[in-house]
C-alpha cells in the first residue's frame, strides 16, 4: 500500500506499508523532510507497525508523538502529516 | 552553551579540484565530524563536480524519486547525502555547490528557519553584489523575484552543523525531468516542486561565468567573516576515500529507503 501527503507549508510525506492480520506491517515513511537525529525515522516506522489497520488519523498521530523523544527535531514533517499519509495508503489499498 | 558568532572563528576555505559525487558525500561526513571533534576549524568548502549526479535526501525513497533506467541512460550516478531535503540534479558546469561546517553553538537556541537564515545571509549578500535580489525562503530555499536559485539542507552532528547549498548556474530541464520523478501530490499545495520550481539560473540572471560567480561569492564571505586558504589534510582525504567506497557507494546506504 502506498500513500502520499504534501504537508501544507511543509514537505512531502510518503508511506509504504502492508497489512498483516488486520494490522499495519512493514511501514516505511519517506520524503524530502528533515529529521534530527536521523534515527527518528526508524522510531516513527516502529511506532506505526502493529497498529490496527483501521486506526484513526488521531490514533496514528498520537502513537507517533508518544514514541518520539522530546529532543527530536522535525522540520517539514509532523506526526499528523504522517498519519494522513498512512490513512491515504490504507484507504487506497482497500480498493476504493 | 553560549551562542557564538561568525567573527569568533578563523574560517578556513577549501576549494579542491573536482571530485566524484560519492567523495563529496564522504567529505561532508568527515569534515562535519572533524569540526564537531574540534580537529578542524570552521570551514567553507566549495565543491567542484567531476561528474553528473542525482543527490537524494537522507529520507527519500530511491525509486520514488529517481528513474534509475533514465539515470543509467544519461550516465548519471545516484547518491544519497547525510542531510534531509529533496533530490538535486547535478551537472558539473551547471551547478554551484558549497558546504559550511560550523560549530553548533552558532545555531543553538535558534529556530530551524533562523538557523538557515543565519547560514544563508552571506550568500544573499554575494548575490546582491551580482545584482540579484535574493532572499531566504522557508523552509530551505533561496529565491529571487524571478524564481528559485538554490536549495539548502542542514544536518547536525555532535558539536557541529553542516549547511550545504546547491545553486543552479544553468539547467537542462528536460534531462532533469527525465531522471527525477515528480509526483502530482508534491505539486498539490504550491503548484511547483523543489527540483522543478520555476528555477531562474544564475547564468541568465548575471551573464557571468560560473567561475566568476564562485570567485565573487568567496570574496563576499572573506570580506564579511575573513577566510584563510586551507587544504584537505592527508588524513581527511584518506578517511573520505574509504567512506566514499565503504558507505556512499554501497547499496546498503543508497538503497536504505528503496
Amino acid at each position: 500500500m502506498h500513500g502520499e501527503y504534501k504537508i501544507p507549508g511543509g514537505k512531502l510525506v510518503v508511506v509504504d506499508c502492508s497489512e498483516v492480520n488486520g494490522r499495519l506491517a512493514e511501514v516505511r515513511v519517506s520524503g524530502d523532510f528533515f529529521l534530527e537525529p536521523d534515527s527518528a525515522l526508524d522510531v516513527i516506522d516502529a511506532a506505526l507497525n502493529g497498529l490496527p489497520i483501521d486506526s484513526s488519523q488521531d490514533a496514528l498521530a498520537s502513537a507517533i508523538e508518544a514514541a518520539l523523544d522530546d529532543d527530536v527535531m522535525l522540520y517539514g514533517i509532523s506526526a499528523e502529516g504522517v498519519a494522513i499519509a498512512v490513512r491515504r495508503a490504507v484507504d487506497a489499498g482497500a480498493g476504493q | 552553551m553560549t551562542q557564538t558568532f561568525w567573527h569568533d572563528y578563523d574560517w578556513q576555505l577549501i576549494h579542491a579540484p573536482a571530485q566524484s559525487p560519492t567523495m563529496h558525500m564522504a567529505l561532508d561526513d568527515v569534515l562535519t565530524t572533524e569540526v564537531s571533534e574540534g580537529r578542524r576549524k570552521p570551514t567553507l568548502r566549495v565543491w567542484e563536480w567531476a561528474s553528473s549526479a542525482v543527490v537524494i535526501g537522507r529520507f527519500q525513497s530511491l525509486r520514488n524519486e529517481v528513474d534509475s533506467t533514465a539515470a543509467v541512460r544519461h550516465g548519471i550516478e545516484v547518491v544519497r547525502r547525510i542531510s534531509g531535503g529533496g533530490a538535486m540534479f547535478i551537472e558539473p558546469g551547471n551547478t554551484i555547490t558549497y558546504s559550511i561546517y560550523a560549530p553548533i553553538s552558532m545555531v543553538e537556541g535558534m529556530s530551524i528557519p533562523q538557523a538557515y537564515q543565519l547560514m544563508d545571509t552571506w550568500v544573499i549578500d554575494a548575490l546582491a553584489v551580482l545584482g540579484i535580489r535574493a532572499s531566504y525562503q522557508p523552509l530551505n530555499d533561496i529565491t529571487s523575484p524571478d524564481g528559485k536559485i538554490a536549495g539548502a539542507a542542514q544536518a547536525r552532528r555532535g558539536k557541529a552543523v553542516l549547511h550545504h547549498v546547491t545553486m543552479a548556474y544553468d539547467i537542462d530541464s528536460s534531462k532533469m525531468l527525465d531522471v527525477l520523478r515528480i509526483g502530482r501530490e508534491k505539486l498539490s499545495d504550491k503548484g511547483t516542486i523543489s527540483a522543478a520550481k520555476r528555477v531562474d539560473p544564475l547564468r541568465s540572471q548575471t551573464g557571468l561565468s560560473r567561475e566568476t560567480i564562485i570567485e565573487r561569492m568567496i570574496e563576499t564571505f572573506r570580506l564579511k567573516y575573513r577566510l584563510t586558504e586551507d587544504q584537505l589534510t592527508p588524513d581527511e582525504l584518506d578517511r573520505a576515500r574509504k567512506l566514499a567506497v565503504d558507505k556512499f557507494a554501497s547499496e546498503a546506504w543508497t538503497n536504505v529507503l528503496p
